[in-house]
């Protein structure tokens, strides 16, 4: 489904991914580990478009989508939850997930995926008239997977979504993620928590230093003495 | 680094300079004389500003308050209380200094970003045009008219044309080596570590108000000097000219062309600009008023869109180039 | 009593449209960081095109705002386009500079088509008075009143309800958040620069009856909206509609009751307090 091949990107001629390559089949759920600064906001704002790669292809489904706008991106189903969730904070909840789905693909069908969104997040029906900002940490983080939602995604591109969470809300998130795993979406896990990663994905891969240094399924990840390692950034 | 400024003072570059102010002025027509004392005008201005402006990363639009006390107040304090006008171009230095060095404490005080400095010293800049326009005694709206020009330089009086000429210049070029001087000195390296990181200056212990102060105060004092010889020069005194933000928005994009917070980008873009614009005017003036300013804004865009960075930067690699190209054939 | 009433009237009434002037640089600033010093050049060339329609056609200020909306809008949009969209980002501060520079370009430009004379457009309504009471009124500055809180109210339901207002406001509360929902950032910076040009063609025609005109009063006219701007919060509508009746109710009560000069200083007086002291304007809570 997503095919990475030699990427290299960074900002203003700086290097920071360094000949990163790829794959994530159909219906997989592939976690991207790593320490602080390996380059991983990195990699998926660039497969999201928002970082032009200086060199390497990126394809999805087949189709070249390296030089496609961060729009177009979202138009054929790559759809990014940010770090940080980054909710629109003076908005509210209904209004946030309506923004989720303005793509032009998606638009029509706001209505359904609303209420599909709404049975998945009950809290959020609770909340549907609030702002955004004065929600918890876990409910705006619900409110951000269920705007990636919103837009009709296909590869579901997650960052940190355990950041900050309490860890109750952390085995609810990933229990939204197995459920939207087994519901036959594409996801790619950006994680930080090694051990939750490991559990959840099938397969991994770790970079280091804006290299993928290790790949594999996750239990031979898991067994891997580097991977520790590259993880305390070593 | 002193030494930098040493060799600026001593450099051959100099006697050129002087040479051709000996000998080309009096050959001038006089109208072509005024265009090059009114491009010196703005040399001086613009390098004056460059050491907020460009240095500091401040765009002060407040120096028309300066440029403006220079000329009304040291005006009004001739006709109105006969006081001798080098004295009055002190006392209106002072004035300056002091205002400059209240915009500079304000500005740290209440820690204003870049925008809302532009904004509060537009603001400033709008309040001293409406004081000077409703006050009689700095002239009022109908301005002041200096009594003529004799050429009795003890009443601050050059005799018009190459004397006028002679006092720019000098005036201009003491603008410009202050720059020089200001750039290789402590002051030049905290002003912009100031303008490129505040926080990190101020993290490092950089005594920021004082740095402030020091850029304003300077920078103040220069431009209300400039402005008392520049209404000597004028003779008339007239507030819609010389306390209107349009004079200091006509240097912030001289200084813009040439080349922001380099000793000498303003005066380039000020020696560029000036002149194009005087002769558009001179030969259209009649049937295309306000031709040169609109000339300005259409260079300002076009540099600031193509050469952000301003012209002098290209002229120099441009002549580099130029200079390296017999060595080159030479090798070849 | 009779002048405060008569000072109250004209303050409000002048005053809702310099918030109307105020709510494009409001939008503009909200969602690309601009702060355009052209803004009031951008008015006078309102006034003019509507003069201009007047001297051709002999059409009225109010039908001229069938051309000179879609000119306006069309200008801004390219204007944003070609000239600021590549500042965006990197040479910020630079906006400021160029900005001025197209001040220097739209103000000398109409000097140059029009000459330097102080002129007036006639309207139908232009001599029109309503007397209520001790208080007469001019009709022209009641329809701009109008006009202007029904442009508000319509920018503010736009803002709130439709996929366009919402992404304006997504991008200003958050431009990365906004660019991965699918929006074209640039897009909307640019739609939202023509539309608050193209508010800027109508508050033109509201000004204009029975005020003279001439090329230099731009720099006024930006300031003005600066101030209104600064009082209500940069990005707050109700803040900016209330900032603009304070600077016209301070313009009409200062030159009543303090000299001309004092009742000049006043709003710039204010201006500067309000940006020391609370610059995030006057209301307390943003909504955004």
């Amino acid at each position: 489904m997503l095919e990475v091949e030699h990427l290299v990107t960074g900002y203003g001629g700086v290097p920071v991914l360094h000949d990163v390559s790829l794959r994530l089949g159909a219906g997989e759920l592939v976690g991207l580990l790593g320490a602080n600064n390996a380059g991983k906001t990195t990699l998926i704002n660039s497969l999201s478009g928002v970082v032009p790669p200086m060199s390497g292809r990126i394809r999805f489904e087949g189709q070249d989508v390296t030089a496609m706008t961060p729009k177009q991106r979202v138009e054929i189903g790559i759809i990014q939850v940010p770090e940080g969730r980054l909710v629109f904070p003076e908005m509210s909840v209904r209004e946030n997930l309506l923004l989720g789905g303005i793509n032009a693909r998606a638009r029509a069908h706001r209505p359904r995926q609303m209420e599909h969104v709404l049975e998945l997040f009950p809290r959020l029906r609770e909340r549907l008239g609030q702002k955004a900002g004065t929600l918890s940490g876990g409910e705006q983080q619900m409110l951000a997977i269920g705007r990636a939602l919103m837009a009709e995604a296909r590869l579901l591109m997650l960052d940190e979504p355990s950041l900050g969470l309490s860890p109750l809300f952390v085995q609810y998130i990933f229990g939204i993620i197995d459920r939207l795993h087994a519901e036959g979406l594409s996801i790619l896990l950006i994680e930080q928590n090694l051990n939750l990663t490991l559990r959840h994905a099938q397969r991994c891969y770790v970079l280091e230093r804006g290299k993928v240094a290790i790949e594999g399924a996750s239990d031979v990840v898991k067994d891997d003495p580097r991977t520790r390692r590259a993880y305390l950034g070593l | 680094m002193r030494q930098e400024f040493y060799k600026t003072l001593l450099s051959p570059l100099w006697l050129v300079v002087l040479a051709l102010a000996v000998v080309v002025p009096p050959l001038l027509p006089s109208y072509y004389l005024h265009i090059v004392i009114l491009s010196l005008v703005y040399v001086a201005l613009a390098s004056a500003w460059n050491i907020v402006g460009g240095m500091a990363g401040q765009i002060s639009l407040a120096h028309s308050l300066f440029i403006g006390t220079g000329a009304m107040l040291s005006s009004a304090l001739l006709l109105k209380l006969g006081i001798n006008m080098w004295l009055g171009l002190v006392i209106s230095a002072l004035v300056s200094g002091a205002m400059g060095a209240i915009i500079a404490w304000i500005d740290f005080r209440f820690q204003l970003g870049h925008l809302s400095f532009v904004l509060i010293t537009l603001a400033f800049a709008e309040m001293g045009t409406v004081i000077v326009e409703g006050w009689e005694f700095l002239g009022g709206a109908s301005g002041l008219l200096l009594p003529r020009d004799t050429g009795n330089f003890w009443a601050f009086q050059f005799g018009g044309g190459i004397g006028a000429f002679w006092a720019m210049l000098v005036l201009a070029i003491a603008s410009i080596l202050i720059n020089v001087a200001v750039l290789n000195a402590p002051l030049g390296y905290y002003l912009r570590t100031i303008r490129d990181n505040e926080n990190a200056a101020r993290a490092i212990g950089v005594n920021i108000l004082r740095y402030k102060i020091a850029a304003m105060v300077i920078s103040a004092m220069l431009s209300s000097v400039i402005g008392t010889a520049y209404v000597r020069y004028l003779t008339f005194a007239d507030p819609y000219l010389l306390v209107s933000p349009i004079i200091i928005i006509e240097i912030v994009l001289f200084a813009t062309v040439g080349g922001l917070g380099r000793a000498y980008g303003p005066a380039f873009g000020a020696l560029l600009l000036v002149p194009l614009g005087e002769i558009l005017r001179g030969k259209l003036g009649g049937t295309l008023p306000g031709l040169h300013y609109f000339i300005y804004g259409v260079v300002v865009i076009a540099v600031i869109l193509m050469s952000p960075r301003g012209l002098l930067p290209l002229f120099e690699n441009w002549w580099a180039r130029l200079r390296s190209r017999p060595v080159a054939t030479k090798q070849g | 009593m009779a002048e405060f009433l008569q000072a109250l009237a004209q303050g409000v009434l002048i005053g809702s449209t310099y918030g109307l002037l105020a709510l494009g640089m409001g939008l503009v600033y909200g969602v690309s960081g601009v702060v355009n010093f052209s803004h009031g050049d951008f008015i006078s060339l309102g006034m003019f095109l509507c003069l201009a329609l007047y001297s051709a056609l002999a059409l009225d200020p109010y039908v001229s705002l069938i051309v000179t909306v879609p000119l306006m809008t069309v200008l801004g949009g390219l204007v944003y386009w070609y000239l600021l969209r590549p500042m965006v980002g990197h040479q910020f501060l630079m906006v400021v500079q160029l900005t001025l520079g197209l001040s220097l370009v739209l103000q000398n430009g109409i000097l140059m088509v029009f000459g330097g004379q102080s002129v007036r457009t006639p309207s139908v309504v232009e001599s029109k008075l309503w007397i209520l009471g001790e208080v007469v009124v001019r009709v022209p500055h009641v329809i701009a009143f109008v006009v202007s809180f029904a442009m508000a109210i319509g920018l503010y339901i736009m803002l709130r309800s439709t996929d366009f207002g919402r992404s304006i406001r997504a991008v200003h509360q958050n431009a990365h958040a906004a660019a991965l929902m699918g929006i074209d950032v640039s897009r909307v910076q640019t739609l939202t620069f023509a539309l608050g040009i193209g508010i800027l063609a109508i508050a033109a025609a509201l000004l204009l009856p029975g005020t003279p005109i001439q090329p230099s009063q731009g720099l006024r006219y930006t300031v003005i909206t600066l101030i209104v701007v600064a009082l209500g919060g940069m990005t707050n509508f109700v803040g900016i509609m209330l900032g603009g009746l304070i600077i016209g109710l301070s313009e009409a009560y200062g030159t009543i009751y303090l000299s001309d000069t004092l009742g000049m200083l006043l709003p710039y007086g204010i201006f500067v307090l309000i940006m020391l002291f609370r610059p995030q304007g006057l209301t307390w809570s943003s909504s955004r």
